[in-house]
């Protein structure tokens, strides 16, 4: 028989809060059309998320039952610094987005993360930056026309002025 | 006349063949970077081309889905990393032959096979996918929700090690896609207030934060890994040596297409029992299994390829996609104002031979690319991820923005992305979340259209499965999976082959 695989590090908190998240979407899927009948609108909300609900009950006590992993740590092999800081910088770069405006913001990400991930030279990490946020601007924004937050810089007037070449 | 006008529609249409071209190249990149897949690239993509005309945006993708499936055999070989999950098989004896400084003749080999399988799916689709289109007209309301249920189980219990975790994927994916005005009656439904939630949230925040996030996430863990260099020599493989293993291809296509075809598996899938039906079809290999033999490369190359055409069956002619890239490719189609199923085929049949023809010209740049570019592919596995991942992480940004112009996508994609980590690390398969949004309103829909029309008698409805065959059989099918996948069949499994 194959030995039961072990409980990694944080996994019972992530599997408890799963859990009690099912429950709450359980009883606002309730909250929807309660048991009115079974074409209402919360049937099928209702349906999923107590199969949700199921499922995290039973996928909770499977993780009771395994041993802790003691050859692994949070810190090390589930949360390290290097993930913390991405996902602080995504979240960073998603708030700063709508007032800097998409290529200040996009340089300012790239230039912080290459530099941050790669431990190179400052003029390196900038002419990557800019050089990836130029050429992301010219197919997107260009060739894609897709809109994004101009902020600080006119990008409008350039690219009319950009356009108005051809 | 009206099929051969519009198997043409990309052939001549000169921009057209320069996207399926474009997309190819591109997608045996994405495919070759281990980490980084073909449902990532597809799921960023479609944030991109949701302005444009349907043609051009489904040419890309085509290319970058046929592209992917087959660059994933390049690290597989060279690395021993494969960079596609339907590679896994090819790594097993591909990477042997790459120590032994056959890297190029592996190569070589798996580009032609693809190349055959990918053919033999694609034929499946264009010969199989109208009669079954046909068929599936008669379909009542249950069937489609029994076959929605199915779709996410088969998902849920293919691509994890616990079902339950699939299942419960499955059901947050609904819960997902259910979020906002009801249809029918505009009720809000896990609104909870917010005015932002009443619109639903995108599928492609979730699916570019499921996807591309988390995936990108998951990659910081090993970004300092070093590239390493191969010598690749001899590429083109003979004629005799084709010749010789196309019998197993054509085999092994077979398994692909047909695997490929049944919703919610894909080419990984396909992939593992043609390796394991060529381990017991071929009698005496001239070198071992699993020490580079080359019936282990063409097992698994044709039936991930041919497995392409068979996902297409199902997306086109049930609605229900064969894997999670037909999934995306089905929310790309619904952006566009089309409705993948039986009426797809009636009503727009152009979508249809156009989806078929750019599928086989994508295969025939795959052929040439992957023939003529090897140095170049070669190149890309040492490129820096330190520099790759915050790239990927603008485009997934700019992605899941460009959809609404809406910076809340953008928080949900941060969300998703971060859930979907903690996912992977803890063993939950994050396909079916996505088949999950993507179904939700079809298995809603038909869930009530079948209720209703029973005049809300479950009874009646439980009876009128029993009493339809085909309603039976996607029901059995349903409790098959179910019992299958359960902890006590694998214990009795246990028992039956120790005695």
């Amino acid at each position: 028989m194959e030995p039961t695989p072990k409980r990694r590090p944080g996994e019972l908190v992530f599997n408890i809060v799963i859990m009690l998240a099912s429950f709450g979407l359980l009883y606002s899927a309730y909250g929807i059309s309660g048991f009115e009948a079974l074409s209402a609108p919360g049937a099928v909300p209702m349906a999923t998320t107590a199969i949700m609900a199921v499922c995290a009950v039973l996928i909770l006590r499977d993780t009771l039952r395994k041993d802790g992993d003691t050859t692994q740590t949070l810190a090390t092999h589930i949360l390290p610094l290097i993930v913390i800081v991405t996902i602080a910088m995504i979240a960073a770069y998603a708030l700063l987005l709508r007032p800097l405006g998409f290529l200040p913001t996009s340089v300012l990400f790239l230039l912080v993360m290459v530099r941050f991930l790669s431990k190179r030279s400052l003029a390196f990490c900038l002419a990557v930056s800019v050089g990836t946020v130029l050429l992301i601007w010219i197919i997107f924004r260009l060739i894609f026309a897709v809109l994004m937050p101009q902020g600080i810089i006119p990008e409008g007037r350039i690219v009319s002025a950009i356009t108005s070449l051809f | 006349m009206d099929i051969l006008s519009n198997l043409l529609i990309p052939i001549v249409n000169l921009d057209l063949l320069m996207l399926i071209a474009v997309g190819t190249f591109a997608g045996i990149y994405v495919g070759a970077i281990p980490g980084l897949s073909v449902t990532m690239a597809v799921s960023i993509l479609i944030s991109f081309t949701f302005s444009w005309e349907v043609y051009p945006a489904l040419a890309l993708m085509i290319g970058i889905y046929m592209g992917g499936v087959y660059g994933g055999s390049r690290t597989a070989i060279l690395l021993n990393i494969p960079g596609a999950p339907s590679a896994i098989a090819t790594a097993l004896d591909g990477f042997p032959m790459a120590q032994q400084g056959r890297a190029g003749e592996a190569i070589g080999i798996v580009t032609v096979v693809s190349f055959i399988g990918g053919f033999i799916g694609i034929f499946a689709l264009g010969a199989f996918a109208p009669l079954l289109s046909d068929f599936a007209i008669g379909f009542q309301p249950r069937d489609f929700m029994l076959l929605a249920v199915m779709g996410i189980l088969l998902v849920g219990s293919l691509s994890g090690d616990s079902l339950v975790k699939g299942i419960f994927a499955g059901a947050l994916g609904i819960g997902v896609g259910a979020v906002g005005m009801d249809p029918l009656t505009i009720q809000d439904r896990f609104v909870f207030g917010i005015d932002e939630l009443r619109g639903g949230i995108s599928f492609v925040a979730v699916m570019i934060g499921l996807f591309g996030v988390s995936e990108a996430l998951i990659q910081l863990h090993s970004i300092h890994t070093p590239a390493v260099r191969q010598k690749i020599t001899g590429i083109i493989p003979s004629w005799s040596k084709v010749r010789k293993h196309l019998p197993l291809g054509l085999q092994t296509s077979t398994i692909g297409t047909i695997v490929g075809a049944l919703p919610g598996t894909g080419g990984d899938i396909a992939a593992l029992m043609a390796y394991d039906h060529a381990k017991r079809v071929t009698r005496k290999p001239e070198v071992p299994f699993g020490k580079g033999a080359i019936e282990g490369l063409v097992a698994p190359e044709t039936a991930n390829n041919a497995a392409v055409g068979g996902a297409f069956i199902p997306m086109l002619t049930l609605g229900i996609p064969g894997d999670a890239v037909t999934a995306i490719m089905i929310g790309a189609l619904f952006i566009h104002g089309l409705n993948p199923g039986p009426m797809l085929m009636i009503e727009q049949p152009d979508m249809f031979w156009f989806i078929v023809s750019s599928l086989a010209l994508a295969n025939i740049f795959m052929l040439i690319f992957g023939l003529t570019g090897i140095r170049l592919f070669v190149r890309i596995v040492e490129l820096p991820r330190t520099v790759l991942l915050p790239v990927i992480m603008v485009l997934s940004i700019v992605g899941a923005h460009a959809v609404n112009n809406s910076l809340t996508d953008v928080y949900w994609m941060l969300g998703f992305g971060v859930l979907g980590y903690f996912m992977r690390l803890y063993g939950y398969p994050l396909a079916p979340i996505i088949l999950g949004v993507i179904l939700s309103r079809l298995l809603d829909d038909n869930w009530r259209r079948a209720i209703i029309s029973e005049r809300e008698d479950f009874g009646a409805m439980m009876m009128g499965i029993f009493t339809s065959p085909l309603s039976l059989c996607l029901f059995l099918a349903v409790v098959m999976i179910l019992i299958t996948n359960s902890p006590w069949w694998t214990r009795w499994r246990a028992r039956k082959a120790a005695e």
